[in-house]
């Protein structure tokens, strides 16, 4: 399979275009200049393999060099945080791993450490942080006693100073880096970011899949929420968006949220005109059964329900109709989870924002009417306002072939 | 404890304006002469909630909390500091200190600290400037070593 992937590659005939393919959970998109082709994937194939089959012609024009290739194909890595506040430590950690690409299984508030119950799964990595530099002794013996009963494959401290020397002494293989918080207690992203997002692509090019693709494309294979939030600012090139606005990318295992940072009164100063925010378990494939679990949980959805002439009946179905059912709830517990009405990580103002911009799958199934009435729905319901956002339908993959532009020059930066 | 082991004066003291008030001035002012005293200020500026004043107690390790209210909300707040500061488990030696306008109109000083010390507050300054607080602060600070020390010398 992969000599013939090299073989198709070096018939290439198209000289400047380029060939942009991005590798989700669920289904894979290629896009060239003039065409943009989807494709469900088959999990009992390598990804290599479904893809050429599907789309072996498309690729067979492309050299290696032209090849682009992001990937998000195992829903990124995770990430569980330990700090010791949630205003200071545990909301910047929050804050750089969302936009470093990582989702985050759980926080734990260091004074109440022993309260949490370990989770079960192996986290690809654990951020340990706290306090200024000039607060030491702020972590003990309850810190180690906690970790020794996790699994997980990296470890990085970035809290206070004085503490360092002990955390080292006391775990393993612990990478030590500077604190998130300065003296002011701001937040210092740039180390944390920079090793986060290079654990991401360590385990993206680590993983077997992801590896054989590098038979078709000679450029590095890269995280596809790193590069996604990175080229935001790009977007009223393409459409007529008006600032501030949301990007829902409802995918098949997790939403992704990409928001104006005017949208969030916040003591977290930074210099990104845009975050992310994960839903790890909220999706329309792989994480149906816990979004049919959220909405059920959900006062307002048996009154959407209604609005939407279904019974609740349309959980256990499975049609086009069902589908339509399910991407409109999704749309409405991520607006749900992310207003004041749910007290979360953060709270946007959804009363300020100008636009929704929806990406992925979701555009593909949803004609504009039946996203504006759930949007709608939702600010009367929930927000008791007339408030109504312009919706944007990304139905072309614009937002995300933007990334094109910025890829080879980013490139250049991560394998500084 | 804390107070014994570092000088008075490189206390630290982590300072701001609560809730939804924009009052600066006074803020501003508060930063500057507790800086010159030689206190560490942290300084969370206006439009602070009491959530971050704690969290910022625990991320800096500060030995005081000087809340400034001047719009007339400080007393919605203070109803709710003894309940959020009873989840924090380190901040029993905290100095918990406010000033500004601390009622909507007028009132008098015997109703209002009181009142306030009820609500958590080891020093409440009504309308009472700057320095005379920052003293009242110091006074305080000395009294408590001096405790300290006594309880240590009967517990010989
Ligand atoms: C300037 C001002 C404004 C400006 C503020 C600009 C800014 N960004 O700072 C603007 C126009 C925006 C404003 C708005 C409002 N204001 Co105004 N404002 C004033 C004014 C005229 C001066 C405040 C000032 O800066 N003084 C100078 C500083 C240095 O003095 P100070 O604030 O009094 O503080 C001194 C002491 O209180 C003390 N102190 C203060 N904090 C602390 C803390 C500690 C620990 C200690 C020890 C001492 C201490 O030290 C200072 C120096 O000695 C006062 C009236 C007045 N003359 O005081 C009203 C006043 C404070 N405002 C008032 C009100 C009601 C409002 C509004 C609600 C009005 C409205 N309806 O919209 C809004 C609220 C906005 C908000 N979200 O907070 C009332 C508050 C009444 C109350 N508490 O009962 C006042 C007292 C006017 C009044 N007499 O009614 N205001």
């Amino acid at each position: 399979m992969s000599s013939a992937a090299i073989e198709t590659n070096q018939d290439s005939n198209n000289r400047d275009e380029k060939l942009l393919i991005d590798v989700g959970s669920t289904y894979f998109k290629l896009s060239t200049d003039d065409n943009l082709e989807q494709h469900f994937r088959d999990f009992n194939k390598d990804i290599l393999d479904d893809l050429m089959q599907k789309c072996g012609d498309t690729i067979a024009g492309f050299a290696k060099k032209d090849v682009h290739i992001c990937s998000s194909a195992n829903g990124g890595l995770t990430t569980l945080i330990v700090g010791i506040s949630h205003t200071f430590s545990l909301k910047y950690a929050t804050n750089i791993a969302f936009n470093s690409g990582i989702n985050i299984i759980d926080t734990v508030l260091y004074q109440d450490i022993e309260d949490y119950s370990i989770p079960s799964d192996l986290i690809d990595v654990v951020i340990i942080v706290g306090g200024i530099n000039s607060n030491g002794g702020v972590f003990s013996s309850r810190l180690y006693d906690y970790l020794a009963q996790l699994h997980y494959s990296n470890i990085v401290f970035v809290g206070n100073e004085i503490d360092a020397p002990t955390v080292e002494e006391n775990i393993d293989h612990v990478v030590i880096l500077p604190n998130i918080i300065d003296n002011r207690l701001h937040i210092v992203e740039d180390h944390l970011s920079d090793y986060l997002t290079h654990l991401y692509q360590q385990d993206i090019e680590g993983k077997e899949d992801v590896k054989n693709l590098y038979n078709i494309t000679s450029n590095q294979i890269y995280p596809t929420p790193y590069i996604v939030n990175k080229t935001l600012p790009l977007i009223d090139a393409k459409f007529s968006v008006v600032n501030p606005f949301i990007l829902l990318d409802i995918g098949g295992a997790t939403t992704d949220i990409h928001y104006s940072k005017d949208l969030v009164d916040d003591n977290l100063v930074s210099e990104n005109e845009y975050d992310r925010l994960v839903f790890k378990k909220l999706g329309v494939y792989k994480s149906k059964q816990s979004l049919i679990f959220a909405a059920k949980n959900n006062e307002f959805v048996y009154e959407l329900l209604m609005h939407l002439k279904v019974t609740e009946n349309i959980f256990e179905e499975q049609s086009k109709k069902a589908t339509k059912i399910l991407m409109q709830l999704a749309i409405f517990l991520v607006l749900c989870k992310i207003s004041h009405y749910r007290k979360a990580y953060i709270n946007i103002k959804l009363l300020s924002l100008n636009s929704i911009v929806l990406t992925g799958g979701i555009t593909k199934v949803l004609i504009r009417e039946e996203i504006e009435d759930i949007i709608s729905f939702f600010y009367k319901k929930i927000l008791n306002s007339e408030h109504n956002p312009v919706t944007v339908l990304d139905s072309h993959y614009d937002i995300w072939t933007l990334e094109a532009a910025s890829l080879k020059e980013r490139g250049k930066k991560l394998c500084q | 404890m804390y107070i014994q082991v570092r000088a008075l004066k490189n206390m630290k003291v982590v300072t701001g304006v609560v809730g939804n008030d924009i009052h600066v001035v006074a803020n501003r002012l508060l930063e500057l002469s507790l800086d010159a005293r030689g206190y560490e200020v942290f300084n969370l500026g206006v439009n602070t909630y009491l959530e971050e004043f704690f969290d910022a107690v625990v991320e800096t390790g500060a030995d005081v909390l000087m809340i400034s209210s001047l719009n007339g909300e400080a007393e919605g707040w203070s109803r709710e500091v003894q309940l959020l500061k009873a989840k924090y488990k380190h901040l029993d030696n905290l100095i918990m200190m406010i000033g500004g306008n601390l009622v909507v109109g007028t009132g008098s000083a015997e109703d209002i600290i009181p009142k306030y010390k009820n609500y958590g507050f080891d020093i409440v300054c009504h309308q009472v400037d700057l320095n005379t607080g920052l003293d009242q602060l110091e006074a305080f600070i000395e009294e408590r070593v001096v405790n300290d020390s006594d309880i240590k010398e009967s517990n010989k």
